[in-house]
């Protein structure tokens, strides 16, 4: 099974799926940990679908789909953002409706198409072993362009992820950096789109964040950790999907699960505290 | 609380914030009214007021966070509709227990550190300079020895000095608290207040605390201000706190002197 299993690694397409997966998979858990300590799981989540309704209407008028996406992934969360911001509706409400409303618009233009297109339902569903060299280029570009934001604005983002309105009050240009993450995770959806679809891309943000959440009180090993688990994960889900032969979205997605049920077994902060150890 | 000598010298100071028959809300919703108020460098004040008295939006209002629907809010010589972030860094803010997640992942020195991304600027990494500032921050409030450990694993009188400690890093020159007490133990309470007193009495900041806790800061504040929407007293404490000002505030029948105490029947109060 093993020289089976170095013999796929000779080929052009699995070499190009493992980078991809890879890229994505670290990515996404780096997005993952201002995700999880934001509280914006829902945001991503309905941002997914949104992105998916500019694929299909990519395909349905015949321009690039990742850039609808894109399009599309960014207005939902600038409108759900916005509506926040001016307290005329929560999160969770705002992005409840343009997730379905967006999800619907999907609906209505792959059935606008003439044909049955199945490129479409690759970004529903995930098909990282078909990614392209061009996709890779583009997904690795966004990744370039995003870990270059994230550089410049680490401490912005983590005192807003903290507290956004103690970050305002002292002096952190707050608003800006809000919307500054909201389009970091509309772009992370995009570029992680292809890969793991538009139904389970979220779960490549949200779980190896939440794993690592379980693990540790200090941000810096939660943002190791979180990475070190999306990228394992996301490479080894591919190997058992090529090996196996079972889609490569999910393979990704149960065994970070697993590895998330794993890390709950073994959270020290599960671990009852007896009373008074804490500092006094 | 500063002698009557030093209350006069502040009170001949500029005014550093300064409300001129302000009213502050929202759509539909008027939450604070006509306050006019100066608050002078070096001044120890304390807000009152009972619940939903407008406190807590004057506490946003002076962190610059709310424009004014009418009149005027000038802070540091600036129209708070102006207040650039540098400014805002001039205020050092405890925000109330429960707005923070105090689980967050972060050690006590990585919280005292986000007090000077704000004065560090967009781009600009923290250094050396902005640990030691961060160091000494952690020292004021006798905390330097947890630097390391996180901040979830404190107990919530340490995580408030952690606070203090954040916002001392911003090197203030106003410190705003917003009910600093609330949720400690009685010791702790007086733990808590003494440092804030020692900070402004060594450090000459201007304090501004939110309180229901009128009996706690009675003989620590050189001002109080009473609140309910409008501001119906301010002045020395002695001249505050007297039944007919009182009951205007908290109503009639709720107040009870005894040893000069008072006692207010609000929602904090009855615990």
């Amino acid at each position: 099974m093993i020289p089976a299993m170095l013999d796929l690694f000779a080929y052009d397409f699995m070499q190009r799926s493992l980078l991809a997966a890879a890229i994505v998979g670290a990515l996404c858990s780096l997005m993952g940990v201002f995700v999880v300590l934001r509280g914006l799981a829902f945001v991503g989540a309905g941002t997914s679908h949104a992105a998916f309704a500019g694929v299909a209407l990519g395909y349905l008028v015949g321009w690039p789909p990742l850039l609808l996406a894109i399009v599309f992934g960014i207005a939902t969360v600038w409108i759900t953002g916005w509506l926040e911001e001016r307290g005329r509706m929560k999160l969770d409400v705002s992005i409840g409706i343009l997730y379905t409303t967006t999800m619907a618009l999907a609906i209505v233009f792959i059935g606008l198409m003439k044909t049955y297109n199945p490129e479409v339902y690759g970004y529903l569903f995930g098909s990282v072993l078909s990614v392209t060299g061009e996709e890779v280029l583009l997904i690795g570009g966004l990744a370039v362009l995003e870990l270059g934001l994230l550089a410049l604005f680490w401490k912005e983002l983590l005192f807003i992820a903290f507290d956004q309105e103690m970050a305002e009050a002292s002096g952190v240009p707050a608003r800006g950096i809000f919307f500054l993450l909201l389009t970091l995770i509309a772009l992370t959806v995009v570029v992680a789109l292809k890969t793991v679809g538009a139904i389970l891309v979220f779960a490549m943000i949200l779980i190896p964040a939440s794993t690592a959440y379980q693990l540790t009180h200090s941000l810096t090993t939660l943002t190791l950790y979180s990475v070190i688990i999306g990228t394992t994960t996301a490479v080894t889900g591919v190997i058992v999907s090529t090996v196996w032969d079972i889609p490569s979205g999910p393979s990704i997605v149960l065994l970070a699960t697993a590895v998330f049920f794993l890390s709950l077994l073994i959270s020290p902060k599960r671990l009852k505290q007896p009373l008074g150890s804490r500092h006094p | 609380m500063t002698s009557p000598q030093d209350s006069k010298e502040n009170a001949s100071r500029p005014a550093i914030i300064r409300f001129d028959h302000a009213w502050f809300g929202f759509p539909g919703v008027v939450a604070l009214e006509d306050i006019s108020l100066s608050i002078h460098a070096g001044e120890f004040i304390g807000v009152i007021g009972p619940n939903g008295s407008g406190k807590t939006t004057l506490c946003r209002a002076v962190l610059g966070l709310l424009s004014p629907l009418k009149g005027q809010l000038h802070i540091f010589d600036c129209a708070c509709e102006e207040l650039r972030c540098h400014h805002r860094a001039q205020i050092g803010y405890l925000p109330q227990k429960g707005v923070v997640d105090r689980d967050f992942p972060v050690t006590v020195l990585e919280t005292v550190m986000m007090g000077r991304y704000g004065a560090l600027g967009l781009f600009r990494r923290p250094g050396p300079e902005d640990r030691r500032i961060a160091l000494e921050s952690l020292a004021l409030v006798a905390m330097e020895r947890y630097r390391d450990v996180a901040l979830g694993s404190l107990s919530g009188g340490q995580q408030q000095r952690v606070f203090i400690a954040r916002a001392l890093a911003q090197q203030p020159k106003v410190l705003l608290l917003d009910e600093p007490t609330t949720g400690l133990d009685l010791p702790m309470q007086h733990n808590v207040l003494d440092l804030i007193q020692h900070l402004h009495k060594t450090l000459r900041l201007t304090v501004l605390l939110i309180t229901h806790d009128i009996n706690m800061i009675r003989s620590r504040v050189d001002r109080l201000v009473l609140l309910k929407t409008r501001l119906y007293a301010q002045g020395p404490p002695a001249d505050v706190l007297k039944p007919d000002i009182l009951e205007q505030v908290y109503g009639r029948g709720l107040i009870f002197s005894d040893r000069d105490l008072v006692f207010v029947e609000d929602y904090h109060h009855s615990h």
